[in-house]
């Protein structure tokens, strides 16, 4: 239940937008809600429920600041405080970076497609508070059979500047038949007061295209990410995602897979490391409703200090989707004796034809392991950086982009590094 | 080299050695053997630094140091080198790497330089060929999926790599086929040197054949009861521990 201070100031907002506007009805009924406590079973593990009491800008100012480009990106989109701006055109025809207004007159055969949509959004009010207050829908629309050659770089930043805030940013991804995109995303953050960062991407995949999304989220101590990216897969596409949670007092990934046709390859992989007062949570869908596909996922988490994760994979395998293959593995590491790791794969299977296989590990550094490396002369910090950074390589290792390869193992190696040294 | 006296150690209520009295001098190889249970294995992991056993009384002296004022790593970096009974496997880590970390980090230890790339590939090369192994075992994850033998021979190519003052090969011999036993026995010869010195635990005389040792002491609940040169062991392979056992007992 949210605070009647909170209350009230949305509740202002709601008559702004109009209360019988798309925008306005989803505040209302994200009014009713509140933001999920532990007594929601979706989010028992990570409660937000300080969030009902905290006032906040509700729209802070998108002030874009130019920073240090790459090379390797084929454009560059920035999107600060949810209002997304082009840093570096595309030069490549077939790529279109719009308003989704402007979209929609432009692609007028994506409304059926838009309709059809199915989520499973039980118990995720922060949908719809997104959907209710991002100032800005932005659509990546690549043309049918249009091959991207370079990856596209979304640089990702909420800035709370001074006060409380929350930024609620909505992306659109738009693959034609046919068409081939790599996304990398970088999320970051400024400003020295907390920010409810709520991101919504919602991805359409067409018939035999191909899209890999690569998310390095990497934010500052006070920020808490939401983070729900929808992607519906049509007949013989691929999705490959590498989500890597490297920093934020809170992150929730809610990563669904909808695979809408045969031939389907979907491809989940992840790697979470909080650390001292640090909460990172994996909520992953896939459902497969169509027959014939194949669905991947991998998990690790390292997980130090006070730092709680949490994993729940949810599969469903429809009645309709016989010949699926379908495998799910979670694997963790408490690197700290106050960590604490909850898991739950969740497997609903209603056709009788399949491969599903899952499992979940969490353990603690081998002692024996860490034994024989001291007795060869290694140290203590160093044997449980070595036998943990062996640990998350098979997740890194599956990233094809060099440059982003690179950055991510060494931010991942300082950051294991550091909180190894503090815990000797 | 290595002065131990009146060892006691235990692992949680149980006292498993019980006064251990030894001298190792440079350039020696003393073999220690025993019945199962008798300590032998306790002893070796003793001396490496092994944490689930609690030293309750005497003292161990390595080079003019008290080594167990040493943890494990510091231990190895002044010179002590344990080749396991059973040899762990860690999976991620080659055998380069893993060796590239020990090495560099000894190195600090002893106030020295890193070895670059260059020098550290030179080197690997050089003991590689002294002990006979092949390359495509060192890139693989260290012991993972290694047979037995592998395994023992990776022990004694780190070994080789590490050139440790005092070596103590833990039951080496166990699940070793006799060709393999050969191989590895050869390689800790090549190694030995009147610098140095060697510390075999064994229970079979078997490995003595290759490994000849000056000196054998024999454990038996927590202490040595008989030492002696090499013409001890045979007696031992001949007569069993019996004789011994109803010597103390």
């Amino acid at each position: 239940m949210l605070s009647t201070e909170l209350n009230t100031a949305l509740q202002e907002i709601a008559e702004k937008l109009g209360k019988n506007s798309e925008q306005g009805k989803a505040l209302s009924q994200f009014i009713s809600k509140g933001f999920p406590t532990s007594k929601w079973e979706e989010w028992k593990y990570t409660s937000l429920k300080d969030f009902n009491d905290t006032t906040r800008n509700w729209f802070p100012q998108g002030e874009a600041q130019i920073s240090s480009s790459v090379d390797w990106a084929s454009c560059i989109i920035r999107s600060t405080n949810a209002h997304f701006t082009v840093e570096k055109p595309c030069q490549q025809k077939g790529i279109e970076l719009l308003n989704f207004e402007e979209f929609i007159q432009k692609c007028p055969d994506f409304s059926t497609i838009w309709e059809k949509k199915n989520p499973i959004l039980d118990q995720n009010s922060l949908f719809d508070l997104n959907v209710a207050l991002s100032p800005q829908h932005w659509v990546i629309w690549v043309k049918k059979g249009v091959d991207v050659d370079q990856a596209i770089l979304l640089k990702y930043v909420v800035n709370s500047l001074e006060t409380a805030s929350a930024a609620q940013s909505r992306l659109l991804i738009y693959l034609e038949e046919g068409a081939k995109l790599s996304l990398v995303e970088q999320q970051n953050s400024a400003g020295t007061a907390d920010i409810l960062s709520n991101y919504v991407q919602e991805i359409f995949v067409s018939n035999g295209a191909h899209f890999t999304y690569l998310k390095d989220q990497d934010f500052q101590d006070g920020v808490s990410h939401i983070d729900h990216t929808f992607i519906y897969q049509e007949e013989g596409s691929q999705v490959d995602t590498f989500t890597f949670s490297i920093n934020a007092s809170l992150i929730r990934n809610n990563l669904h897979f909808y695979i809408n046709g045969p031939q389907v390859v979907s491809n989940l992989n992840g790697l979470y490391i909080p650390g001292e007062n640090q909460l990172m949570d994996s909520h992953t869908v896939v459902d497969h409703r169509m027959p014939h596909s194949e669905s991947n996922e991998l998990f690790k988490g390292v997980l130090m200090g006070n730092a709680t994760g949490v994993f729940n994979g949810k599969i469903f395998v429809r009645q309709d989707a016989q010949k699926t293959n379908a495998f799910q593995s979670c694997r963790n590491v408490l690197a700290s004796s106050r960590a604490t790791m909850n898991t739950k794969p969740q497997l609903e299977i209603w056709a009788d034809d399949v491969k599903c296989s899952h499992g979940t590990t969490t353990g603690q550094l081998n002692e024996e392991a860490l034994f024989y490396m001291r007795s060869r002369g290694i140290s203590l910090p160093a044997a449980r950086t070595l036998l943990l950074l062996a640990f998350v390589q098979e997740v890194i290792n599956k990233v094809d982009h060099e440059v982003m390869r690179e950055l991510l193992t060494e931010k991942i190696v300082a950051k294991i590094q550091q909180s190894v040294d503090l815990s000797k | 080299m290595l002065l131990i006296k009146n060892l006691h150690a235990s692992i949680g209520e149980k006292e498993i050695l019980r006064g251990i009295d030894l001298e190792v001098k440079t350039g020696e190889v003393h073999a220690i053997m025993g019945p199962n249970g008798s300590g032998k294995s306790t002893l070796a992991s003793v001396l490496a630094g092994r944490e689930d056993y609690e030293v309750t009384e005497g003292s161990v002296n390595f080079l003019g140091k008290d080594l167990l004022d040493l943890a494990p790593e510091e231990r190895a970096a002044e010179g002590i080198f344990l080749a396991f009974q059973y040899p762990v496997e860690i999976p991620g880590v080659s055998t380069t790497n893993f060796l590239k970390s020990a090495v560099n980090e000894i190195r600090k230890y002893r106030g020295e330089e890193p070895m670059d790339a260059v020098q550290f590939l030179k080197m690997f090369k050089e003991k590689m060929a002294y002990v006979n192994i092949d390359q495509s075992l060192l890139s693989r994850a260290l012991n993972e999926g290694f047979s037995g033998g592998e395994k023992k021979r990776n022990e004694i190519f780190q070994m080789a790599v590490l050139d440790p003052k005092l070596a103590i090969l833990d039951e080496t011999d166990s699940g070793l086929d006799i060709d393999a036993l050969r191989i590895v026995a050869e390689g800790v010869n090549k190694l030995k040197s009147p610098e140095n010195a060697t510390i075999v635990v064994t229970h079979y005389q078997r490995l003595l054949d290759y490994i000849v040792p000056d000196f054998v002491h024999v454990l038996y609940k927590g202490r040595i009861v008989k030492s002696g040169t090499k013409e001890l062991a045979l007696e031992l392979e001949e007569r069993g521990y019996d004789w011994i056992k109803s010597q103390v007992d």
